[in-house]
């Protein structure tokens, strides 16, 4: 079945078997292969993608569903420049063997679009939905408190910037 | 897994579907999809009820209407089901994971007819009725359920929207017992919703899950204790009455012996949390 979707920002336009998930269909197919897949049925997160600006089990969704979606992956964060969480989670050793941090750094990034500065209840209740069996989430939740804060900084130096544009 | 999938517009052209065909609605998919991996389920065809679209949570004469496709997190973002439904925020907040909430729908939780089901205990606590289509029949969803994934639904027949009745003044208990927070599947679960004056007993509805085959309910019980004071003692009696006439089974999350116990052991916990101000005191 045709299916047209945004990914990463692009418009995708692909023939894809309607029996094939969207975590095959997206490390297969669109070589994203920072979709990982742990269980399989939605307990690790580690196959998290960001849909229509919620994060999501791409192993529970079926490709053919994306169609009319937008659809976020690692990938395209980092095609943008939008990497604050990914250096917040390497310098707080927020990572080890690594398979579960995209799953986390997505998960991440709704939490913050959505709550900027999130307490500590609020970032375990986010990142729920992901397991990590090396790091004992610390350095996780730390991570994500770096990355709090390393946005609210980026978000007042282009407020700055536009203020001396302003006033020039 | 192979099977076709089809996104029908229409509540006639899903319905038709549905009846000729060996066919499994998917709205969130994160039950569907689990079992179409351990092929538990093996359908010709998915039909995604998505293409029926959203209609608006509504709310009217003190009840709430929830539409197909309405998601878990549709109704956590709800300020007015927020305000007036807080057990069933509670309760929401404990089913699955962020991730699994953005998908997820009571709906088909009610359609799964799990006796885990979280949601579906809720139904049985809030006067909860499906309005079916195409058939334009309202049914109550405790008479819908028809055993463990069984439900009374002709081939043509699916459910459109639910409607669940405002509690007001009354206060609730839920607790919901498993090994970890999130991504929990219910060893034993009970939702009490008890109205008092001073401190007698009203009007009080017990529902157990995990228990039995179904959601447990007995309204006679129930009944019985109206009038009376809310005590120790009162609980104690209606913990054994349940231990009595529930029969849990053993299943990989806990034995059976577990599960009878805690059939009271719940029940007297509800007791001291119903009435905090009797602990105080």
């Amino acid at each position: 079945m045709k299916i047209r979707f945004k990914l990463n920002n692009k418009d995708i336009e692909y023939d894809v078997e309607e029996y094939k998930r969207a975590l095959d269909f997206l490390r297969d197919d669109m070589r994203m292969t920072s979709v990982k897949e742990g269980c399989g049925e939605g307990e690790c997160g580690a196959c998290t993608i960001i849909l229509n600006g919620k994060n999501v089990n791409s192993c529970m969704i079926l490709a053919v569903e994306l169609d009319g979606q937008e659809v976020w992956t690692l990938e395209g964060l980092n095609e943008i420049g939008d990497t604050s969480i990914q250096e917040s989670y390497i310098e707080k050793g927020a990572i080890q063997c690594g398979f579960c941090t995209p799953g986390f750094i997505m998960s991440t990034k709704v939490l913050l679009d959505n709550n900027p500065d999130p307490d500590d209840n609020e970032i375990k209740e986010a990142l729920e939905g992901n397991l990590c069996r090396c790091t004992g989430y610390t350095k996780i939740i730390e991570a994500v408190k770096l990355a709090s804060t390393k946005l609210a900084e980026k978000n007042t130096t282009v407020a700055d910037k536009r203020g001396e544009k302003n006033a020039v | 897994m192979q099977f076709k999938y089809s996104k029908p517009k229409t509540i006639e052209e899903l319905s038709m579907l549905k009846s000729n065909y060996n066919a499994k609605l998917l709205a969130g998919g994160t039950d569907l999809m689990v079992k179409l991996r351990a092929k538990s389920c093996k359908p010709e065809i998915i039909i995604d009820t998505k293409g029926l679209g959203k209609n608006e949570i509504k709310f009217e004469n003190e009840k709430v209407i929830i539409p197909l496709n309405t998601t878990y997190s549709d109704l956590l973002k709800n300020k007015k089901f927020k305000e007036k439904f807080p057990m069933l925020v509670d309760i929401i907040k404990k089913i699955g994971s962020p991730q699994i909430r953005n998908r997820a729908t009571p709906i088909g939780n009610i359609c799964n007819a799990s006796p885990a089901g979280d949601f579906l205990l809720a139904t049985y606590l809030y006067h909860g009725y499906a309005y079916i289509k195409p058939t334009n029949k309202k049914i109550k969803i405790s008479q819908l359920i028809d055993g463990p994934g069984k439900i009374k639904l002709k081939p043509e027949e699916f459910i459109y929207s639910i409607e669940l009745k405002e509690r007001i003044g009354y206060e609730y208990y839920y607790e919901k017992v498993g090994k970890r927070n999130a991504m929990n599947i219910s060893i034993i679960s009970l939702g009490i919703v008890l109205k008092k004056k001073q401190n007698i007993i009203e009007e009080i509805k017990i529902a157990y899950g995990s228990v039995g085959p179904t959601i447990i309910r007995f309204e006679d019980l129930e009944k019985s204790v109206i009038g009376k004071e809310i005590t120790r003692d009162l609980f104690d009696w209606l913990g054994e009455q349940y231990t009595k006439r529930i029969n849990p089974i053993t299943d990989v999350r806990a034995t059976a012996e577990y599960r009878k116990k805690m059939v009271k052991n719940l029940l007297i916990k509800a007791f001291y949390n119903l009435n905090k101000t009797f602990q105080e005191g």
